[in-house]
């Protein structure tokens, strides 16, 4: 008896592809020259170790090899990517009323004001490479939690912070897109919370790419100081255009002794956008890094968060899903090394591909000789959904020392029809029978963001079922 | 059942009935062609050697290839690609009792429906000894069945590197996969590197992998010292346990109480 297939339906992604044409924008020439490099510089006012440090990155991405493993990515030309687009606005603004009018509309689109009125302590908001609004909650901002755009920071009275932190975990020889970052960045937030600080209600950045054929270069740096709280939430979507968009961020995170830092990420970017994105954190001991990652956009992605469990005692957990659909090539996971002792860490990921897409999850695990007595757990799940998609699964570990625990498993399969049979028969009908099944198969992260976000995630897959079981 | 013992090896093969035919000698390492005719079923035995082999499981046949090192000083290298057709069975019992260095390829087509691959691993390294191991399954077939069987000790400044495979391809519908690893360390100094991958573009398949790595559980060994075993028997009886796991599983009485 032939078995009907479960279908599920592609992310919506409707409410994410309007846009606005960006004529009034101020953008450098496409490719990466010294020159671009040193225009950007200019644009920005950078101090002088920022310029050279851009030029020394610039000389670091010409002679680093492009990755030989991995999804391809000989579609991103860059002698074709316009690395900075100033988009018509005032540097940054604190008023919402302030922000230009497109502008504006797009982020009302997106939800993100009334979000900040809702549920958040504050918000950045990102368009193409400037940051447009920014804004921190008094009650907040009164704790000393200082949540501002980064460049300002460093031409301000947390420069030399900046200097001491910036691109430290996350070096420009790491790979070629983190010398590329380090020579064209442009925008992003600077967090720190102080000692003993715990900001009670997430904080928010909303990064928009609006301009075709750009690059988004945000850099995000994240000091949580000794016994400190904070959940920071990370969006971005772009609209779809027929030429090469490129995503490489950065993200540093310094979590303090007995510190603990959430950093929740739904990444919706459109289907011609390269994702290259790198996240690393550093926690120090008895700190805590979760990660929540929501992966449904781009058309290709390298993206695998990395903790590096420096001080003894310290964990990390990292939690994920992966929504692989039509021309879309995501290689997800994540990367944990445990230098001390005591340390433990826990990994479970989903990940969905249909229509032809691939997703890839690719974890290390790297426990080092000092870190005795350290535990690690990776689990990971992927769900088939037809026969043309395609999904590996690539975990690592590297245990170098006796004195250590570690387990892994995995699973791979489709979505079982005994189980929608097993709903229908107890009155439950076809349509929410699998609904249940999907949103249990990704509730690992719907789970860990807060409620008006998971219901916002939800609606983003917006994941439908058809078809009879046979 | 044809029992094909490898000593000498060269002869062993010529004598003992291998329908294919060796092709080269190169450093030491034999290169055999092997046919296991439609529902004939080989057992081949090796001992201490390198090899490289290239076998045909006819549709029925099954190819039992046992490959016992017990150490020594020179490099092993085994180099073994198997394509099983319908319902043929492909076991590969491989256990690595220390040797400087081996390094081992055992790569797998499962072209045949209903055919199917065991492999069982077994290792004990201690000192400076290496063992790096390459076990990959293909599934082209439909039902067919992967199992790999991994189970180790490692002691002193051993080094140990296994990457497993299970790849789904287009087509193997029904088909089913699944990999284990068990690593016992016993030294503060070891080095263990794990890969169990799966690569699947098959809907229709069940694919699982799970490893556990690390050292006795403290509350195991205090209870066995609590019975008046010393901690070096507790440790023994543990790492036998482990080698044990995969030694049972071998196909033959002698070489399974030889090892035990």
């Amino acid at each position: 008896m032939s078995e009907n297939k479960t279908h599920i339906e592609d992310v919506n992604r409707e409410f994410y592809d309007f846009r606005y044409e960006d004529k009034d924008s101020f953008k450098v020439d496409s490719g990466l020259t010294p020159e671009i490099v040193e225009q950007i510089s200019r644009e920005k006012n950078d101090p002088d170790w920022m310029r050279e440090f851009r030029l020394k990155s610039l000389e670091i991405f010409h002679r680093t090899k492009m990755p030989d493993w991995g999804p391809s990515i000989e579609g991103l030309d860059m002698a074709n990517i316009v690395t900075y687009v100033r988009p018509n606005a005032e540097r940054m603004n604190t008023k919402w009323e302030d922000v230009p009018e497109n502008i504006k509309d797009t982020f009302e689109k997106l939800g993100i004001p009334d979000a900040e009125r809702k549920s958040l302590a504050g918000v950045g908001a990102q368009y193409d490479s400037e940051l447009v609004y920014h804004n921190v909650r008094e009650e907040v901002a009164s704790k000393g939690v200082v949540y501002t755009d980064i460049e300002s920071a460093l031409r301000g009275e947390y420069g030399d912070m900046i200097r001491d932190h910036f691109m430290k975990l996350v070096p420009p020889t790491d790979h070629k897109f983190a010398a590329l970052h380090g020579a064209v960045w442009s925008g992003g937030s600077f967090v720190y919370v102080p000692s003993g600080v715990s900001v009670e209600i997430p904080l928010q950045s909303y990064f928009r790419l609006n301009a075709p054929g750009a690059g988004q270069f945000e850099h995000t740096l994240i000091i949580v100081e000794e016994g400190a709280d904070l959940h920071f939430i990370e969006g971005c979507s772009a609209p779809k255009y027929n030429v090469a968009n490129l995503h490489a961020g950065c993200v540093e995170l310094f979590v303090g002794k007995n510190a603990k830092l959430r950093y929740s990420t739904i990444e919706n970017w459109s289907k011609n956008m390269y994702n290259l994105n790198t996240k690393r954190a550093r926690v120090e001991e008895g700190g805590h890094i979760e990660w929540v990652s929501g992966s449904f956009g781009s058309h290709v992605s390298y993206l695998y968060p990395m903790s590096i469990l420096a001080g003894s005692d310290s964990r990390a957990e990292f939690t994920g899903v992966t929504f692989a659909g039509q021309g879309q090539n995501l290689d997800t996971g994540c990367k944990i090394v445990h230098l001390a002792p005591r340390t433990t860490s826990y990994v479970n990921t989903r990940s969905i591909s249909k229509d032809g897409g691939i997703s890839t999850f690719r974890s290390s695990v790297v426990v080092d000789k000092r870190a005795e007595d350290s535990k690690a757990a990776v689990s990971c799940q992927s769900l088939m959904v037809d026969d043309i998609s395609r999904s590996d699964t690539i975990p690592a570990m590297e245990i170098n020392t006796s004195k250590a625990d570690i387990g892994h498993e995995a699973k791979i399969g489709r979505i079982p029809s005994d189980a929608v049979f097993y709903l229908m028969s107890r009155g439950v009908s076809e349509e929410e029978a699998r609904a249940l099944i999907v949103s249990g198969f990704a509730d690992n992260v719907s789970k860990e963001l807060p409620l008006e976000y998971a219901v916002e995630m939800n609606n983003l897959i917006r994941i439908e079922m058809k078809g009879a079981i046979g | 059942m044809e029992k094909i013992l490898n000593k000498p090896i060269a002869n062993t093969f010529a004598k003992l009935g291998f329908n294919g035919t060796r092709v080269d000698v190169v450093d030491g390492v034999k290169t055999q062609e092997l046919n296991v005719a439609a529902g004939e079923t080989k057992l081949v035995v090796i001992d201490d050697s390198s090899l490289e082999l290239r076998a045909e499981v006819g549709a029925g046949a099954t190819l039992k290839l046992i490959q016992i090192r017990r150490g020594g000083e020179e490099t092993g290298v085994v180099d073994v690609h198997v394509n099983c057709l319908d319902n043929a069975k492909f076991e590969w019992y491989r256990v690595v009792l220390g040797g400087d260095a081996t390094y081992d390829n055992c790569s797998v087509e499962l072209s045949g429906n209903e055919s199917s691959f065991e492999a069982y691993v077994g290792y004990r390294l201690d000192g400076n000894e290496v063992y790096d191991g390459n076990v990959e399954s293909v599934h082209t077939g439909k039902n067919t069945t992967t199992i790999i069987t991994a189970s180790g000790v490692l002691d002193g400044e051993a080094y140990k590197m296994l990457k497993s495979t299970i790849d789904f391809r287009r087509g193997c519908k029904g088909a089913s996969g699944a990999e284990n690893e068990d690593v016992l360390l016993m030294s503060e100094t070891v080095k263990n590197k794990s890969l169990p991958v799966i690569l699947c573009s098959e809907e229709d398949v069940d694919g699982q992998h799970g490893a556990s790595i690390g050292r006795l559980d403290e509350g195991l060994v205090f209870y066995l010292e609590s019975r008046g075993l010393s901690t070096e028997s507790v440790y023994e009886l543990m790492a036998a346990g482990k080698l044990n796991t995969i030694i049972r599983k071998i196909p033959d009485e002698e070489i399974r109480n030889g090892l035990e």
